[in-house]
């Protein structure tokens, strides 16, 4: 049996930097990963955007932390992870959007966010030849950006490596033994271990992970393609969102990479409600389409490559960070509804806090993100 | 003007109206149609662009739509110079660093795209994809048969060469180009067989869908029950420093250009590999008033067929065996290559190393085969069969069979009710023959009559000599009982036509008879350029392995039209009249290597990844760092996350695994998603502006 003191299952965007803080806190801490390598889960499929922008305080706490930790990297060790404040821009089109925007900008305002409402004129200069048609205006948050999911998690699993986290790839949980309030044993097709902590941060695959212990969690995962194009020099800065739906699609937004290559997504109506991340044809014609015509000089530019990837949903659109009722050593940090990459450094660093201290450190987001809330509603801005 | 007006086998294209166009602003012409890249080269331009990450030249790399490394600016546009036909008045124009997106702010009227149907679509027009359709079209299938290229036929378009096989069965003998032809007409004359020339296939989607990028200009979607893959291979590429400079490219590149576009690209090669890819790019480069400074291999034997490379060097190119390519330098272009022989562990010894003058490197380091549609298919759970080269690399001869076979299978997965001929099966597999052993031949003498004498001592399979004889007088010497035997001549009844010495595809059969006690007469086939040479004129004459043996005096010359190859009687010493078979064409001047050494050698600087330009350094360094052992990490460093999809360097990152300490059974393999080839964003949204035919017209 390997004993330590905090076992993390999920070596993704997530479970990778979480390893890192505890490690760095002097934790014995084992990463187990039924994937050949760290991120190759969901994280490979992020497009990389990190934003503080949000509609609730406890995201928004998270993810201010996440792009302290990026840009420290970035700017403080020196590690490129291509890094680029460029900003997030909501765009309205409508009333309805315009309203609810502004509404937001009060909740969001008053949790510290550089965020404000931005006129046509200005969403011109920042991304040059946007179908300024119709345009009312929209949100900025210049602090927000985007970097390279995949340098990142790769700087994040050398980091906790050299601060002494083991990494155990292709190994699979195969069962959990609960002996009283306590997850006394984890198997896997490899090895046993018992571990203080138990970490639930599988992703996509959460639920069936967390019923080993007989806990139903509501994430369900579905689908979601993305592309990027060949690069050119750059001439937009934001990551721009819309959020306006359509009769096939929700929400869609896109962004220049620092190496000048449009990175793209789209939310497909309905809903895909699966496991598959295969291509479909059917991705392309839709976000070009939305695309264009809402930047129609994207039209000049070349598709290079698409692929598919899953957003482990909850109902409502916000994570379940929680310790289960009856499960004293369990924490389940899932359901990122595909912002797991930019959740991932902020919630890493907060919860080895939380583990590593006195175990009542960022209650508030415990209290928020509860497995025993209702799950009403949408948040507004996923 | 660097155009080949005058080659001794191939055909001038087409007249073409000749146009003006501007390469950074100076003057061109070029043929209206020609690929661009083909009409700078013709102005004499290699270098196209540079690297946006350190201004590395760049130029032709694979010449077959697939790397764009030949990219450069076409009116404001980045594209692709080797698949975009020149029109009158472009503005082509370097690209230095990235280009710049043009301000255009015209909203697109954007369509669905048109969608096709079909049975089974055949990917691939080369001698299996087009054997394959004829098969399931005669089944009744409804067939759609994609190529990437203008012309049908893969890469015998390219095979200016005579085929080995056999005549009945593979239309041995013939000349590549001219079997395409008789494959296509077959495919073209089935009413439920399409074909859309000109347009690759770029993704296979789950929902069992194809994308295919018609002409370049326009994507399409296309619905099938059932794969085909016979998408032919691919040139690997090799790992050393200098591998990326413009003029070092596959063999296959350099015979599109110089065969198919007839553009002199060079002017002195060098080459790597004595595989028939190698040999016979040689013999090509020759045939095409290029000279080839050598050929290296770092086997101790040659790879190819024997008669191939007795041919070869008969011409006057040195084979270097146990010999590897140190570095190519040169000031943005190639300049020099350095070669050295190799120990026992593969090492190069450096102070065997010479250096030579060359403007090109031809790299012809084996085939892979193009089977990610197929591994797609599988793991998308399609009904899909592959053929040719896509399953096995072997000769175009065999490739046709293999072709009709996969078809057939295909037909009975599908439920027909068809049985596979087991002849076919056996032919099959006597042409994808490796060479048999080397047999010694007895010496023969000069009579009075005519007789043919065999170069060929190596068992491969061919036998048009034995077919082509009117008297039927050669016959295979029983064997191994099949094709693989070697021809030997049988009775008396020799006329002297000429017919075995001009369909040998090897070169390797000339007709002697003894005139008087010191003279003799000797026919030779000549594949070179013969207009010239006058009765009377000293010809001289090469043995089997090309040492001079005599300066014969031509007696008379023949042009076999149907074989495209002159016969030279030619005078000499009876003495040496069963000794000779070859014609120097190339002086001994333009195979010595420089006289001082000259190279720096780097080999970790030798770039793995082309489209991000990623040397083995790097790699070696990111694998050790990160204790990396799935292929799809390298991604972080940008590897595979170029225009190309990893097609070149996927085939390489083994060995640099293996450098990096990492034996290959622990690799986890790379992922392969669409685009195969990057399209544009107005031609998938059906709204291009390019001169594209809709699917509908172009499948025909």
């Amino acid at each position: 049996m390997t004993t330590c003191d905090v076992l993390i299952i999920g070596a993704g965007s997530v479970g990778v930097p979480l390893a890192w803080y505890c490690a760095q806190a002097g934790l014995k801490t084992i990463v187990i990963e039924q994937e050949a390598s760290w991120g190759r889960g969901q994280n490979r499929a992020a497009i990389g955007g990190v934003r503080a922008t949000h509609s609730d305080p406890g995201k928004i706490k998270i993810c201010q932390e996440s792009i302290n930790i990026i840009k420290d990297l970035q700017f403080g060790r020196g590690i490129d992870l291509e890094w680029h404040s460029g900003g997030y821009l909501f765009v309205a089109y409508d009333e309805e959007r315009e309203q609810a925007f502004r509404k937001l900008l009060l909740t969001q305002k008053k949790a510290g966010l550089n965020i404000d409402w931005i006129e046509p004129e200005r969403i011109s200069q920042l991304a040059p030849g946007v179908r300024m048609n119709g345009l009312r205006g929209g949100t900025y948050s210049p602090e927000d950006g985007y970097c390279s999911p995949l340098m990142t998690n790769t700087a994040l699993h050398r980091l906790a490596r050299q601060a002494g986290a083991e990494f155990r790839f292709g190994e699979r949980v195969l069962s959990m033994t609960l002996e009283g309030d306590r997850i006394s044993m984890v198997r896997t097709d490899q090895e046993e271990y018992a571990a203080g902590r138990v970490v639930n941060a599988a992703g996509a695959t959460a639920a069936e992970l967390a019923s080993m212990v007989n806990l139903e969690i509501p994430v369900h995962p579905d689908a979601h393609e993305a592309g990027v194009t060949d690069p050119v020099e750059r001439f937009m800065e934001p990551m721009l969102v819309d959020i306006t739906p359509d009769q096939e699609s929700g929400n869609y937004y896109f962004y220049q990479a620092e190496t000048g290559q449009i990175v793209f997504c789209i939310t497909p109506k309905p809903q895909i409600w699966e496991r598959d991340c295969d291509n479909t044809s059917s991705f392309l014609p839709l976000v070009l389409r939305r695309m264009t015509r809402l930047y129609p000089r994207l039209a000049n530019l070349r598709v290079r490559r698409t692929w598919r990837g899953l957003y482990p949903m909850t109902p409502d659109g916000l994570p379940i960070i929680a310790e289960p009722e009856g499960i004293s050593n369990l924490l389940l940090t899932v359901g990122m509804c595909g912002q797991g990459f930019m959740l991932g450094p902020g919630l890493g660093k907060l919860l080895a806090q939380r583990l590593a201290g006195s175990g009542k450190e960022h209650q508030d987001l415990l209290d928020e993100f509860t497995l025993y809330r209702k799950f009403e509603g949408m948040e507004l801005l996923k | 003007m660097q155009r080949i007006r005058k080659h001794p086998v191939a055909d001038q294209r087409p007249a073409a109206a000749e146009v003006q166009f501007t390469f950074d602003g100076q003057a061109c012409t070029g043929l209206a149609g020609e690929a661009v890249s083909t009409a700078l080269f013709a102005n004499g331009i290699k270098r196209f662009s540079e690297h946006r990450k350190d201004g590395a030249p760049q130029g032709i790399f694979c010449a077959n739509g697939q790397c764009s490394q030949c990219s450069v600016l076409i009116d404001g546009l980045v594209k692709k110079s080797c698949v975009t036909p020149l029109c009158a008045g472009m503005d082509v124009r370097t690209i230095h660093g990235l280009a710049a997106l043009p301000a255009d702010n015209v909203t697109l009227e954007a369509k669905a795209p048109e969608l096709l149907h079909c049975d089974i679509l055949v990917i691939g027009g080369g001698p299996s994809g087009l054997a394959a359709a004829v098969e399931l079209a005669e089944q009744g299938f409804t067939v759609l048969l994609a190529d990437d290229k203008a012309e049908l036929g893969g890469k015998l378009v390219l095979q200016t060469h005579k085929f080995f096989g056999s005549e009945a069965d593979c239309y041995a003998g013939t000349r590549g180009y001219d079997i395409a032809k008789k494959l296509e007409a077959r495919l073209r004359a089935m009413p439920n067989a399409k074909i859309v020339t000109n347009s690759p296939i770029c993704g296979l989607y789950k929902d069992r869908k194809a994308g295919i990028y018609i002409d370049y200009a326009r994507y399409a979607l296309i619905d099938f029950k059932a794969l085909v893959i016979a998408a032919g291979a691919r040139e690997r590429s090799i790992l050393f420093p200098g591998n990326d400079l413009p003029g070092v490219y596959g063999a296959g590149a350099f015979q599109t250009l110089v065969n198919r576009d007839l553009v002199k690209a060079a002017e002195r090669v060098f080459v790597i590999g004595s595989g028939n890819v190698g040999l016979i790019g040689s013999y090509h480069a020759l045939q095409a008033g290029i000279q080839v400074a050598g050929i290296c291999e770092i086997l101790p034997k040659i790879n190819g067929y024997k008669v191939h490379a007795d041919k070869i060097v008969r011409m006057g190119v040195p084979v270097y065996l146990n010999t590897t390519v140190l570095s190519v330098e040169g000031n943005g272009k190639v300049e020099r290559v350095t070669i050295a022989e190799v120990d026992k562990n593969w090492q190069p010894l450096l102070d065997t190393a010479r250096s030579f003058a060359v403007d090109t490197v031809l790299v012809a380091a084996g085939l892979s085969p193009c089977d990610e549609f197929y591994k797609q298919a599988q793991q998308f759970g399609f009904t899909a069969v592959r053929a040719g080269d896509a399953e096995e690399i072997a000769e175009a001869s065999s490739a046709i069979f293999g072709g009709r076979i996969s078809a057939l299978s295909l037909a009975k997965i599908m439920g027909k009710n068809v049985s596979i001929d087991q002849s076919w099966l056996d032919k099959r597999e006597v042409l994808k023959s490796r060479p048999g052993a080397v047999i010694k031949r007895l010496p023969v003498q000069a009579g009075e009559s005519w007789q043919p004498v065999f170069f060929c001592d190596e068992e491969i399979p061919c036998n048009p000599c034995t077919t082509v004889c009117p008297t039927h007088s050669i016959k295979l010497k029983p064997k191994l009982g099949s094709i693989m035997d070697l021809p030997y001549f049988e009775g008396s009844d020799c006329r002297g036509c000429s017919a075995c010495v001009a369909a040998c595809p090897g070169l390797a059969v000339s007709l002697m008879r003894r005139i008087d006690e010191q003279w003799s007469e000797v026919q030779l086939p000549y594949e070179f350029e013969a207009e010239a040479m006058e009765n009377g004129c000293s010809v001289p004459l090469l043995d089997q392995y090309g040492k001079f043996v005599e300066d014969g005096q031509l007696a008379k010359k023949f042009y076999n039209k149907k074989y495209r190859t002159w016969i030279l009687t030619c005078r000499l010493s009876s003495d040496n009249a069963a000794k000779v078979i070859g014609v120097r064409v190339q002086p001994a001047e333009a195979t010595l290597p420089l006289p001082e050494t000259s190279f720096s050698y780097l080999p970790d600087d030798a770039i793995v990844c082309r489209c991000e330009r990623i040397s083995v350094g790097e790699i070696v360094q990111f694998i050790k760092d990160n204790e990396v052992r799935d292929i799809n990490q390298l991604k972080t460093i940008r590897v595979g996350m170029g225009a190309c999809g990893s097609k070149t360097c996927s085939v390489l990152l083994p060995q640099v695994f293996r450098k990096a300490g990492v034996g290959p059974v622990t690799l986890i393999a790379g992922t392969v998603r669409p685009l195969m080839l990057e399209v544009g964003v107005a031609e998938i949204l059906s709204a291009g502006n390019g001169s594209g035919r809709s699917a509908e017209g172009a499948a025909k």
